[in-house]
């Protein structure tokens, strides 16, 4: 219900402001305007990505603002995307996995216009960061340039918001299946007198998440006996809301942008089963909210000609809450019995609270000292804090640790023969400085051997070359001997069910990516493009969750990981801007390359495949564009794509009889969308259905996706 | 005189009587009942990378169900044999006859029973015979101890509940697992105590047709010092589940019994002799380190013997105990100085003479059994007046080289045979004899 007030009040609120907005700031003129903009940007958008893809790294780009007007998150457009795979656990709102080559979780890093994305809030992810403001997405496959400062081991996912030189506004309201409603605000206002530049952004979505669980287990009316039934989702409502103001100044003297920034985050979600839909939940909740406020500063020719300046300072308050409060044994009928034991813990009552201030520092500096020569320093501090109390577990012991991180890099790219020879090398330094104020169980922790703080330093780097032969043919290879640093709930625990490990060494990659690409330009219209890239990665020192003797307690280790060798591919027909054809496939092959186990052991699973991570997927997807449908300025565009994952074993494939194994089965998953724009694309309606065919689907074992599920969509661009 | 000779006849007459029962010549002694021999399939279970039990091994659980286990069979493989069970079943269980009976990992919120068949080919997989809702108490998987009553038509299930502030019991039916009868144990925690341990022990006593329950009072939740425990006897009365007698063992005698958060669903620590003495695996503190003790509650009693101990001089925990017969006992024990992990080659088998407590490295060739790992192991097993008992294959430096394997105690002779190898690379943790019908 108090979603519900929420929600209602949200609406009512985007109603006022919407009119407001159009009335005063905007005029029909930069409507026009804009939507010419528009146009031209798409074209712009495109080479930018074709740019970027034909760079020196491997990389994925995708169009976001293209798709803006149809798509209900940033997940559903990148998991169509050459050698990525999202698992999500079910509707909206739900936990995800993004996999880039096949190496996924804390391997990955995700940005915000070059801003590590926690910076909004740890609530705040791929999946319900407001579609509208996304102009791109660049998504770099292993080896990651050192402007990101960052120590991603698998590779690292960057958005770009949408920087427009005019006012606009831009908003949207959405509503479907699974009592789904999403609306997006975000407009730009430049004051004619002191040019000061707004930039609001407020977001909003709630979904009940009802849809229909399959053949799932209940009591019969006697509660003698189960049977098999198909029954809604109860306690899984999410609301997510976004609201951040930017204000700032373009073109000075001084700088060429200073914006500073204030946000808030809020997200509550109940929480609906646990690692399968066997375990269901019906009262565990958890909620986050989070305030960040930040500031950015470019200046091009800072002190010196052909010196560039990226500044930012970012700091976040982050606090979210785990409830986990009731001794409830639910079924999926709703019904439960007075349990023994706690939802999602399975022990006594927790309402736990963390709480993670976040500061990031970062600076770009870049010096052109030659046409087609740039060298880049580039500096990245991340200090983490890690507090915890439990406002219902007496017994609990509040913790509080630190972690930061400094980051160094240089690079030097070079443009040479025309253009037809780009080369990129860098080093990277890292620094991890660890404070701990735990001091329990040091032989267990590492705290014996770490004296209240102690500081790690760390070197990487890499190379990237890409030589273009003709426009038909280029290639491009990469390499980088890459670090991640351990997060702190590997080093820190979390102060219950995970020890500490403050011995805990960084990961370690060996990164290498050979690739083919080019466009064929057919003539009459018809473009052919496509890619094929090689990818190898050699982990060592993985980090990886045990679970200790102590029943349920677990702690991260290093242990010799995993090779990762595989394929992908691309290719994209598209005939005149309106037939567009575009279809890839990925496959790699993990091998789990330890040894022996922990204790000195022969591991059995020595060289076997890793389990439970899918290895084979594809997409294919189809859409025509018509123009002038009826309305004056208008396109009507048709779209339908097609996934595909292999069907993958949970455990180790090499033991017990296929036919006793658990199985994630295979995924055959259409979709469809209509999307209609008219005036110039100033209104956009569009009809999506995902799962048209209404299929059982499953990323993660026993965890069911929604069924099929019709989305409308309706946004206004002025 | 008269009297005199009626005397005398008399007593020439016993005299006689006794001289000619004496010379009858003495009759053969009956000759000990031979074991019935039954038909039996073998159960082992693997876990990969590391030893399961007590915590959930997501590195997979396999089974393979073998009709024998002496060496002239193949030996055991799991690369695509066998059945994964990681998922859906623990590797902690109820037996019975051929099937299993647990609360499962799966978590669907209830009971099941299942059996293992095997096919003309070999392939074995599971079939589930019952599944039924919990009714009002609610066990999580693994946390739960049981015993069988009566005539083995009844299965009651301890465990605990509110953070193991209170012990909750059911009853249920053997054929279909129906809740015939629940509720809570009249046993309230005593002051400064704080929980319960996790399940307790339970067991059944024919002698006295009694139910006995062994638990702890804990000053915390979780794991704690032995020294912080009081062990408790309860007697309970299995026709209408009230408690009879609450005793508080001194800590002298025992702290902790052996298996408080699991009960018997993987390790045995409760035996029987033939004279229905029953036989309980514990911890007590000696020079501030935990050791084992094994104590007995004589038959006809209802508290332990103190002056009894058939666990002297302790190297480390009394981890298992299975009665062979003729007053022997198989015990599965760990040498601290060796090590304390799950995974520690410390542990080991030895023969307990409970007449005197003595006890004996189980040897092959005049060779100690190898020492190995798996704290929560259940590598052995009785039946047929033989003990099966599974080695880790992994001896030190030598991983690559040696393969897990079966010895086979004859109960009678006291030799040793070696038996049927497994796959090597496993952790070995599980023999189970099943009914073969």
């Amino acid at each position: 219900m108090r979603f519900r007030r929420i929600w209602m009040s949200l609406v009512s609120l985007l109603g006022c402001i919407v009119p407001l907005l159009g009335q005063d700031s905007l005029s029909v003129r930069g409507a026009l305007d804009d939507t010419l903009m528009l146009r031209n940007s798409t074209v712009t958008a495109r080479s930018r990505e074709q740019k970027l893809r034909e760079g020196a790294f491997a990389v994925g780009a995708l169009n976001i603002r293209l798709q803006a007007s149809t798509l209900q998150s940033l997940t559903q457009a990148i998991d169509r995307t050459a050698g990525i795979r999202i698992r999500e656990e079910g509707g909206v709102g739900s936990e995800f996995d993004l996999s880039i080559n096949g190496m996924s979780g804390n391997s990955i890093r995700y940005f915000l216009d070059g801003m590590p994305l926690d910076a909004k809030g740890t609530g705040m992810t791929l999946a319900n960061l407001p579609v509208n403001i996304i102009d791109r997405v660049e998504i770099y496959k292993g080896v990651i340039p050192a402007s990101f400062g960052s120590d991603a081991l698998g590779g690292a996912v960057n958005i770009i918001t949408n920087r427009r030189n005019r006012n606009y506004l831009d908003f949207s309201y959405g509503f479907g299946s699974f009592h789904t409603h999403k609306a997006d605000f975000n407009a730009q206002y430049t004051g004619k007198k002191t040019g000061i530049i707004l930039k609001p952004v407020i977001s909003a979505s709630y979904s009940k998440n009802n849809y229909i669980m399959r053949d799932v287990k209940v009591r019969n009316e006697e509660h003698t006996a189960f049977v098999i039934k198909d029954l809604p989702r109860f306690h899984d409502d999410y609301l997510s809301l976004f609201g951040q103001l930017e204000a700032g100044v373009a073109d000075r003297s001084w700088a060429d942008a200073f914006f500073v920034s204030a946000s808030v985050a809020m997200i509550d979600k109940d929480i609906q089963t646990g690692a399968t839909q066997d375990h269901v939940i019906g009262m565990a909740e958890r909620h986050s909210r989070a305030v960040n406020v930040a500031a950015r500063y470019e200046k091009a020719d800072f002190l010196t000609e052909g010196l560039q300046l990226l500044a930012t300072v970012s700091q976040t308050w982050d606090h979210s809450q785990t409830i986990d409060t009731t001794y409830r044994r639910y079924y999926w009928d709703g019904t439960y019995i007075d349990g023994s034991y706690s939802e999602i813990r399975g022990r006594g009552k927790t309402w736990r609270h963390y709480r993670r201030p976040l500061t990031v520092v970062r600076a770009n500096l870049n010096y052109r000292f030659a046409e087609g020569h740039d060298l880049a320093l580039n500096y990245l501090l991340n200090r983490a804090g890690n507090r915890q109390e439990d406002a219902w577990d007496t017994e609990f012991e509040p913790t509080s640790d630190m972690l930061a991180k400094h980051i160094i890099s240089l690079s030097y790219d070079q443009s040479l023969l025309g253009g037809r020879l780009n080369n990129a090398f860098f080093v990277k330094d890292f620094v991890n400085h660890l404070k701990i104020g735990q001091r329990e169980l040091p032989s267990t922790t590492g705290a014996d051997k770490v004296t209240g703080s102690d500081t790690q330093n760390y070197l990487g780097g890499g190379v990237g070359s890409r030589y273009l032969f003709l426009d038909e043919l280029a290639v491009k290879g990469s390499y980088e001997h890459s670090i991640r640093l351990p997060i702190s709930r590997e080093v820190l625990g979390n102060g219950s069910t995970i020890y500490a490990n403050v011995a805990l060494k960084p990961e370690i990659s060996e990164n290498f990516n050979l690739g083919l690409f080019g466009t064929f330009d057919l003539g009459g219209g018809h473009t052919i493009s496509y890619e094929a890239n090689g990818f190898v990665r050699l982990v060592d020192n993985y980090i990886r969750a045990t679970v200790l003797e102590t029943e349920s307690m677990m702690q991260y280790v290093n242990v010799d990981a995993v090779h990762i060798k595989g394929v992908d591919g691309e290719i994209r027909y598209d005939w005149a801007g309106k037939l567009h054809i575009a279809a890839n496939a990925s496959y790699d092959d993990s091998r789990d390359m330890r040894k022996y186990t922990q204790s000195g052991d022969l591991s059995v699973t020595y060289r076997n495949r890793t389990p439970n991570r899918p290895w084979a997927y594809a997409n294919t997807e189809v859409s025509y564009t018509f123009h002038q449908v009826g309305l004056r300025d208008s396109r009507l565009r048709l779209s339908c794509d097609y996934q595909w994952v292999h069907w993958f074993y949970l455990t180790w494939e090499a033991f017990g009889s296929a036919g006793t194994k658990s199985k994630v089965p295979s995924q055959h998953i259409t979709n469809a969308s209509l999307l209609y724009s008219w005036r110039g694309g100033r209104y956009n309606l569009s009809l999506e259905c995902t799962n048209l065919l209404n299929a059982l689907a499953f990323d993660n074992y026993r965890l069911q996706k929604p069924g099929r599920a019709f989305f409308l969509k309706f946004r206004l661009f002025l | 005189m008269k009297k005199m000779l009626a005397i005398l006849t008399v007593a020439m007459v016993s005299m006689m009587m006794l001289a000619i029962s004496c010379e009858k010549p003495e009759p053969e002694p009956e000759p000990e009942p031979e074991p019935v021999v039954k038909d039996y399939n073998f159960d082992l279970f693997v876990c990969a990378v590391k030893h399961g039990g007590m915590s959930k091994n997501k590195n997979g659980t396999y089974v393979r169900s073998v009709p024998a286990l002496t060496a002239d069979q193949p030996r055991v493989e799991f690369t695509g044999k066998g059945i994964d069970i990681t998922e859906d079943y623990t590797l902690e269980s109820i037996t019975r006859g051929k099937y299993y009976y647990q609360v499962p990992q799966r978590a669907t919120g209830g009971f099941v029973k299942f059996h293992i068949e095997r096919n003309a080919a070999g392939e074995e997989r599971i079939v589930e015979d019952a599944e039924v809702p919990f009714k009002d108490n609610v066990y999580s998987a693994r946390k739960y101890t049981h015993a069988w009553i009566g005539d083995s038509t009844s299965l009651v299930i301890v465990g605990t509940a509110d953070k193991a502030t209170k012990i909750i019991w059911s009853k249920l039916s053997e054929s279909n697992l129906a809740v015939q009868s629940e509720g809570t144990f009249d046993i309230s925690l005593p002051e400064g105590y704080s929980s319960f341990s996790t399940a307790g022990l339970l067991t059944y006593r024919k002698s006295d047709k009694k139910l006995y329950y062994f638990y702890l009072t804990k000053a915390a939740e979780g794991m704690v010092d032995a020294a912080t425990s009081v062990t408790h006897i309860a007697v309970i009365d299995p026709a209408t589940m009230k408690v009879e007698s609450d005793t508080a063992v001194p800590a002298g005698v025992m702290e902790e019994t052996a298996g408080s958060a699991y009960g018997e669903l993987m390790q045995s620590m409760i035996m029987y002799d033939e004279a229905d003495n029953m036989y309980v695996a514990g911890m007590i503190t000696l020079n501030d380190q935990e050791m084992g003790i094994l104590r007995r509650i004589p038959a006809g009693s209802k508290t332990f013997d103190a002056s009894w101990n058939g666990f002297p001089n302790p190297e480390g925990k009394l981890l298992t105990i299975q009665y062979l017969g003729n007053g022997r006992a198989l015990c599965y024990s760990r040498d601290e100085s060796l090590g304390t992990k799950i995974d520690s080659k410390s542990h080991f088998y030895s023969i307990i003479n409970l007449a005197n407590g003595s006890r004996e490295r189980v040897k092959y060739n005049g060779t100690d059994l190898q020492y190995c790992g798996g704290r929560f192991s259940q590598r052995s097993v009785v039946v047929n007046g033989k003990a099966y008992i599974g080695v880790g294959g992994e001896v030190e430096g030598e991983a690559e080289a040696t393969y897990p394997t079966i010895y086979i105690y004859d109960c009678k002779t006291g030799t040793v045979e070696k038996g049927v190898e497994l796959s090597k690379g496993f952790c070995f943790d599980i023999i189970r004899a099943m009914d073969a019908q």
